[in-house]
């Protein structure tokens, strides 16, 4: 016996229009753009440091930005990925990521503490500037993943907004890291990171309301 | 006999082109397969609803498939997701009994089905939130009767309700 064509699909059909399947490329080529953006805009407003390329800076400066980089690129892409929905998408790389960047604070705050200089980086007056800084950089990379985040059609909305917030966090930090010289492991374990912390839970809260479709 | 995976991906690599006709049959094989894919997990009387959801959904978000991945691990994905939501808004209703409409599956599609079915999400659940949702949402159950078909006080059963519809959201694209 014939099925009975369902009158919803002739409609659906009749609505046709050729489409441009999402590119993931374009969505990596975006989110580049908004993280050159974010570290041309600390270069214009504070001045990146010229130390570090004279060799004046510490092994830590670079291995701590370097993790945050990572950081921000496994996130981002773990965003850019969930914006096409499929059953066995997986974000291991952030995760293991983001775990391996929980070594920054926990050696900052080891090596503090068996120098008995804990309060030195509660104290630290160049912190509160650093983690607001880097908070509020991170809104450019965050515009830019949620815009594609609307685009597509994630169904994994908390997880989507965490790492929304983990990205922007660690490449806002990482853009004003850059204009910052003091490298010692107390302030860039505690104060370069807790930008990430804070992002990943404003966006755990915010970005599946502005995502859900 | 719903269409197999390359069938169904070279149908939507048509639709998302335009191929009315190609899109038409993509939809009518996509609605029997969501047909099947949710039956037992949905009330027979809103199976139709959701199917039809889907399918709309899938309508509006055609330009999130990559050619280059399978289609049915991104419908699934969509399909969870939808029935997660539909889930929360489940209702009671009279005529809501589940019956045993289990199809049968095709062989060669058998261990993709499996690793996307809903049964899998379930697995994750703890027992007592499972056999709440599936009393309240599916079956269509007051919480005072799933209080008393499982023994649990009827605020545990809110919280259990409650608790498991958040872990299955988490879940929608878990593959294992």
């Amino acid at each position: 016996m014939q099925r009975q064509v369902n009158p919803l699909i002739a409609e659906l059909a009749a609505d046709l229009e050729p489409v441009r399947p999402l590119k993931i490329a374009y969505g990596i080529a975006l989110a580049a753009v908004a993280a050159i953006g974010t570290v041309l805009l600390v270069e214009v407003m504070e001045g990146l440091w010229r130390g570090m390329l004279a060799g004046r800076a510490s092994p830590f400066y670079f291995i701590a930005n370097g993790m945050l980089g990572l950081l921000g690129a496994s996130s981002a892409l773990a965003v850019l990925r969930m914006a096409q929905p499929h059953v066995g998408n997986t974000h291991d790389g952030a995760r293991w990521s983001f775990g391996m960047v929980s070594i920054l604070p926990i050696t900052g705050l080891l090596i503090m503490t068996l120098q008995g200089n804990v309060s030195e980086v509660i104290n630290d007056r160049y912190g509160v500037s650093c983690f607001t800084s880097g908070t509020g950089l991170g809104f450019i990379v965050a515009a830019a993943l949620v815009f594609w985040l609307r685009r597509g059609a994630p169904v994994s909305l908390n997880a989507a907004g965490m790492f929304t917030g983990v990205a922007a966090g660690s490449i806002g930090m990482l853009a004003y890291g850059l204009s910052c010289p003091i490298d010692h492991a107390g302030h860039l374990g505690i104060w370069h990171v807790a930008p990430i912390a804070v992002s990943a839970v404003v966006g755990r809260l915010a970005v599946p309301h502005l995502v859900r479709w | 006999m719903i269409a197999d995976e390359a069938t169904l991906a070279q149908l939507m690599t048509n639709s998302q082109k335009g191929d009315q006709q190609a899109y038409t049959v993509l939809l009518t094989e996509v609605q029997l397969w969501l047909e099947r894919y949710f039956r037992r997990r949905i009330a027979p009387a809103q199976l139709d609803d959701l199917v039809q959801e889907v399918m709309m959904a899938v309508h509006k978000k055609r330009s999130t498939w990559d050619s280059t991945r399978p289609f049915l691990p991104w419908l699934a994905a969509i399909a969870r997701y939808r029935w997660v939501d539909h889930l929360r808004k489940a209702y009671r209703s009279a005529e809501d009994e589940l019956g045993d409409h289990d199809a049968a599956q095709d062989s060669d599609e058998e261990a993709v089905m499996a690793r996307m079915s809903l049964e899998r999400l379930f697995v994750h659940l703890p027992d007592k939130q499972s056999e709440v949702i599936e009393l309240v949402k599916i079956e269509g159950l007051s919480i005072k009767e799933a209080a008393e078909k499982t023994g649990q006080s009827e605020s545990l059963v809110k919280v259990n309700v409650h608790r498991g519809l958040k872990k299955l959201s988490a879940l929608v694209e878990k593959a294992e």
